[in-house]
């Protein structure tokens, strides 16, 4: 087994995914690997109706921080559902070796994973991690 | 004879500036109003599903979860969905309209039924809302008919592809998931490649459209790829996702279907039942109220009476070789499948499928 070079974490602006992305960053950092950062488009912020905190520059300022290479971060926008859209991606040409993202409230598993880390877990064909926010985490 | 089930959520449910809201549901009886049927119309209240029903498609313990959470007030689900503490009792009567409508017609023998309810069922899965969707309505009533014995085409002609409906049935031989939607879009499944699970192989149907995309390609879907299916299916009921956001003044999405061309849609669907009052239209998207009310009559009176629509149809926009590669991707995807399932039968070794995203993966 290898360290993965190709690294996609899930970001939406949201604390949780704010943690992901400072996580893959880091490890990016670490093994000189190329991050994408993948956000889904929902069906309010397809219309221009949800006025989400997610900016491209705050993104690339994460991974900037954690010593990742401009030149290696990718910003990737694609219509769908987060868990969809990363699957996808795996299942894709050039995809990523390993998929990060953070975690959500779930409805059903409240203090555990959300829908989202979930159903990657089981379906992704790739590595999954997912990261704790970071009061969980401390 | 038109059936009206319902309505429901014409006050409750309400997400302030959200889209998805109640005034859809007036504008949606101003269209059945708009016909004038007189005593061709009779309306039928819904009542809520019983839990019995909503566990043929949902996990007990989202359903404790997501009324505990309504009860308490609600919040967000997701970017996209909201819950009111008036929100499960509205859903679960949604569910339960289905339910009424199609015993109505099982009395009655004859026309079409219409259910009026919110919020919108297609996108909501066995163990979660999302895409404004609290309960799946039309697998509610699917799943009621195939514990009956019956055989239930769904058709999906709502913009946005019904991923919760095809995850909930992908296993089910007994029912034929048909969807037509606007690709890409949200939420990212419905691609040709996905046929349906090692028990049901080609039940699930995907015909995915570019943006701009006008009537006439998606009766070129339904004719060239759905028709050949169908027929070999042989469905007892058809139930229709009746989502109107694919009218070209939808906020939401980027197809050019006027009323006219849902018109059209909707006889060449009342054709694929096999017997006269075995038809339930279920409302789901469309947020643009004038056209949700345009196409409201425009559908049901195709189906009722034959009256003309307010907009004539569509034709020459992009997607008609979507539909042939989607036709094509679809038979590859069957023919791989059925190989090896063949290959392995002579080996009498089980074959396994890696979950896909939404079918069933998340539990």
């Amino acid at each position: 087994m290898r360290a993965p070079a190709r690294i996609a974490v899930g970001y939406d602006g949201s604390p949780g995914s704010e943690a992901a992305l400072r996580w893959a960053a880091a490890l990016a950092g670490a093994l000189e690997a190329a991050i994408k950062v993948v956000h889904a488009v929902g069906l309010l912020e397809h219309a221009g109706l949800a006025s989400l905190s997610v900016h491209e520059d705050r993104a690339r300022a994460i991974a900037a921080g954690a010593g990742v290479e401009p030149s290696r971060v990718e910003w990737c926008v694609l219509e769908g559902d987060p868990g969809s859209v990363l699957c996808r991606m795996a299942e894709g040409p050039d995809p990523p070796e390993l998929i990060v993202v953070g975690t959500r409230r779930s409805l059903v598993h409240p203090g555990l994973l959300g829908s989202t880390s979930l159903g990657l877990v089981a379906c992704a064909p790739v590595p999954v991690v997912v990261v704790p926010p970071a009061d969980r985490a401390s | 004879m038109l059936i009206l089930a319902g309505p429901v959520g014409e006050r409750e449910h309400d997400g302030g500036s959200h889209p998805e809201r109640p005034a859809r549901i007036r504008a949606a009886l101003d269209g059945v109003s708009d016909l004038r049927l007189g005593s061709d119309l009779v309306t039928v209240a819904a009542r809520p599903a019983q839990r019995d029903d909503l566990l043929r498609v949902h996990d007990g313990e989202y359903l404790d979860e997501l009324e505990s959470f309504s009860r308490r007030g609600g919040g967000a689900l997701d970017a996209d969905t909201y819950v009111t503490d008036t929100s499960w009792d509205a859903a679960v009567r949604a569910a339960g309209a289905g339910l009424v409508a199609i015993e109505a017609l099982e009395s009655s023998g004859e026309g079409a039924a219409f259910v009026v309810v919110r919020p919108p069922g297609h996108h909501a899965q066995r163990d979660r809302g999302m895409g404004f969707c609290l309960l799946n309505n039309v697998a509610v009533a699917a799943a009621a008919l195939v514990a009956k014995g019956a055989r239930v085409l769904i058709v999906d002609w709502d913009v946005h592809h019904g991923n919760g409906t095809q995850e909930i049935f992908w296993d089910e031989p007994d029912v034929l998931y048909v969807s037509t939607h606007q690709w890409p879009l949200y939420p990212g499944t419905g691609r040709p490649e996905e046929i349906g699970g090692l028990d049901a192989i080609g039940t699930t149907l995907n015909v995915p459209v570019p943006p701009g995309a006008t009537g006439d390609v998606l009766l070129q879907a339904m004719d060239e790829v759905a028709a050949p299916a169908v027929e070999a299916f042989g469905p007892d009921w058809v139930l229709v996702s009746c989502g109107f956001d694919a009218h070209r003044a939808d906020p939401l999405a980027e197809l050019a279907l006027t009323s006219g061309d849902f018109a059209a849609l909707a006889r060449r669907t009342a054709a694929f039942a096999r017997s006269p009052g075995r038809l339930v239209l279920f409302l789901e998207g469309g947020y643009d109220l004038q056209a949700l009310r345009q196409s409201t009559a425009a559908t049901l009176g195709a189906l009722v009476g034959d009256l003309p629509p307010p907009e004539p149809p569509t034709f020459g926009g992009p997607g008609s070789e979507a539909v042939r590669s989607a036709a094509r991707d679809r038979r590859r995807a069957i023919e791989e499948l059925s190989d090896r399932l063949l290959a392995v039968d002579s080996l009498d070794a089980p074959v396994t499928e890696r979950p896909r995203w939404g079918l069933g993966g998340a539990r």
